[in-house]
């Protein structure tokens, strides 16, 4: 990556106020995109990926969410504390997205025409008949067969791949500079979702639009991005190229990852899932968020998170961009075997100060 | 995954039918759907073309003929100055129908129009809002209309006046539930990261999945606003003799009960049978778009 990053988020940390008490859900994370990229944000549910990007929008939930700091520079430019006025005109027109479940995010209502010229008429000046044209270029341009029809058509006529198509061509109609797209192709059919993502992917690379492509499944990351962030309880965990990612990966919690996705020439060998649950995010963040499940931990990981520091480019020598937040890395040979080989070493136990909570956290 | 469920209105996928297709789709949906139909058309085409033929014989008193029972001549009767009962139960029901749609037009728009901005805007607004509409739920619904009417004066203007007053807050209620859960619905949240302003949220996208619960309230409402408007003038509240308003001639008939019951059944039966017709239609509605709607909107209530 050369020259400023288009969205560069530093230390972002988000705070909901809920009836229970404040949550977690981003505690410091750090994440650039630069034109034209493709960069995925990986994580389980609860990890932040969700409220990062909706905080990329400025659109937490209001009143609960709050960015409590960090800065959010898009084109070098602080989007945080904008007036609503002016991100609505960054919203649609330099930033875009998709979301999750199209069957949600059309409105059974009202015509798919009239939901995609919703987005040409809030940011120009535009006659219905201008934008009726152009809406179905843009199905058109989605693969949508019969497009000028389909105009005139409901939600509910149209399959779930459809749907999607539609939300993609509403999402790049004005060829945003970045397009966030949150789980694309969780909610669709299997058969689908390649075809959603190629399209996903051949468009905004005609277009020359960043991508910042959010998932918890690998399989797709590594078809797409080409560097990827690895979300945990609100931090990111570990960021690298996507090759270097999966020949090369450093944290715990991203090996833990990789060998818990079955892979199709490894028939018959065990899947490694990763043992005990995410913290709960309404409590404070003490040391590192995944050590009661870590099987490299150190005394250190119990009171202090490390920041995320680049890697010493050792094997494989392409450590650039490679980042990782980890007190006691995992080494090539301990990749294999998912497990610690040092001799003699053992996870440190909690601290007799820790919580009993934190303590019974601990991997069987 | 085609057979998402339907939530709410909004959610349902609007009936491919319109205009007459639509009407005949609902009615062949259950008898009592017909019959909801059949009792509102008949009401609706007499007060729009009865009156029309029957010209002013409604208030032409005839004292050769008075109380006289059903006949050919006169269907329903005359009453104790000789009118033509039938003339008067039709003309009655232009009356009742207009101050139905007066309400109902009065207390729709006002009551969404705040239900929407209470759920939009939130917070203290929506506080003062819904505080306001609790004062008027504190009162059972008709005697707070007839105290408002009798406060005002007697007239049927001013019961009109009074049952809207009554009805808007169901309305502001009714619209702001529903802003709540639209607001909360990821295309609400689409529209937003495509750059639409909270304005154009709500008119493009609440206020069209707001209407056509508001239009299946309207149509239970109807009903509700007729009986209210005849009780109140049966009260002596509303209209005033000599004008053929349903309740106000059963008002008069009072008297008559033993010695001629076509007087007070015949507009008795009338305003039973339109408030039923309505309240049917409400109800069918609210069946056919969705019917989990049943515990959101209520039916007859006074």
């Amino acid at each position: 990556m050369t020259g400023e990053p288009l969205l560069s988020v530093l230390d972002l940390v988000v705070r909901f106020d809920t009836p229970q008490g404040e949550v977690h859900a981003v505690n410091g994370v750090s994440l650039d995109v630069g034109a034209g990229e493709t960069v995925g944000l990986v994580g389980e549910s609860g990890s932040g990926k969700s409220v990062t990007s909706l905080a990329v929008m400025g659109l937490l939930p209001s009143p609960a969410g709050r960015v409590a700091s960090g800065r959010i520079l898009f084109d070098g430019k602080d989007v945080i504390g904008l007036p609503e006025r002016d991100l609505r005109k960054l919203r649609g027109k330099d930033i875009s997205m998709v979301f999750q479940d199209p069957m949600s995010s059309l409105n059974p209502v009202i015509t798919i025409g009239e939901q995609v010229t919703e987005i040409l008429r809030a940011h120009e000046q535009i006659g219905k008949a201008d934008a009726r044209t152009r809406a179905a270029d843009l199905l058109r341009q989605v693969g949508i067969p019969n497009a000028e029809e389909q105009l005139d058509r409901f939600p509910h006529q149209f399959s779930g791949g459809m749907r999607q198509r539609v939300m993609i061509a509403m999402a790049l109609a004005l060829h945003p500079r970045l397009l966030i797209a949150d789980e694309p192709t969780t909610a669709l059919d299997v058969t689908i979702q390649a075809q959603v993502l190629e399209l996903l992917v051949a468009l905004t690379r005609d277009l020359g639009t960043a991508l910042l492509l959010i998932s918890h499944d690998l399989g797709i990351m590594a078809r797409v991005a080409q560097r990827i962030a690895v979300m945990y309880a609100g931090f990111v965990m570990e960021t690298a190229s996507t090759t270097e990612l999966f020949a090369d990966p450093r944290h715990p919690y991203t090996v833990g990852l990789l060998n818990s996705v079955p892979a199709i020439d490894d028939r018959g060998k065990e899947l490694r899932p990763i043992e005990g649950a995410p913290p709960d995010l309404e409590d404070a963040p003490v040391g590192c968020p995944f050590a009661p499940r870590c099987a490299w931990r150190v005394e250190a990981c119990w009171t202090t998170m490390p920041p995320l520091q680049p890697v010493a480019g050792g094997r494989g020598g392409t450590g650039i961009d490679h980042a990782a937040a980890c007190h006691n890395p995992v080494t090539a040979e301990e990749v294999r075997g998912a497990a610690p080989l040092r001799p003699g070493f053992v996870p440190a136990p909690p601290p007799s100060g820790a919580t009993a909570a934190a303590a019974s956290e601990e991997p069987l | 995954m085609m057979e998402e469920a339907a939530v709410s209105a909004a959610a349902a996928p609007p009936r491919a039918a319109s205009g007459l297709r639509g009407v005949w789709a609902f009615v062949r949906a259950s008898w009592l759907n017909a019959l909801a139909v059949a009792i509102v058309s008949i009401v609706v085409l007499l007060a729009l073309v009865g009156p029309l033929l029957l010209g002013s014989k409604a208030n032409t008193a005839d004292f050769a003929d008075i109380l006289r029972g059903p006949s050919s001549a006169h269907w329903m009767g005359t009453d104790n100055v000789g009118r033509d009962l039938f003339a008067r139960v039709v003309a009655g029901a232009r009356i009742s129908l207009a101050s139905a749609a007066l309400i109902v037009l009065l207390a729709a728009p006002f009551g969404c129009a705040l239900g929407i901005l209470a759920g939009t805007i939130g917070g203290w607004v929506d506080e003062v809002l819904m505080r306001l509409t609790d004062l008027f739920f504190a009162f059972p619904a008709f005697v707070l209309a007839a105290a408002i009417a009798a406060t005002l004066g007697p007239s049927l203007q001013h019961t009109i006046i009074a049952v809207a007053i009554v009805y808007w807050p169901w309305y502001a209620r009714l619209a702001r539930s529903q802003v709540l859960t639209l607001r909360e619905r990821e295309f609400v949240l689409a529209a937003r990261v495509s750059g639409s302003s909270t304005l154009g949220i709500v008119a493009r996208h609440m206020v069209r999945n707001v209407l056509p619960i508001v239009a299946i309230q309207m149509s239970a409402d109807a009903g509700n606003a007729i009986l209210s408007i005849s009780a109140l003038s049966f009260l002596g509240l509303g209209a005033q003799p000599p004008t053929p308003e349903w309740g106000t001639m059963m008002a008069g008939a009072q008297d008559y009960l033993q010695t001629a019951w076509w007087f007070l059944t015949f507009p008795g039966l009338t305003l039973t049978f339109t408030v039923l017709g309505f309240n049917l239609l409400g109800d069918g509605l609210r069946d056919w778009i969705d019917p989990r709607l049943r515990g959101v909107l209520r039916g007859g209530r006074v």
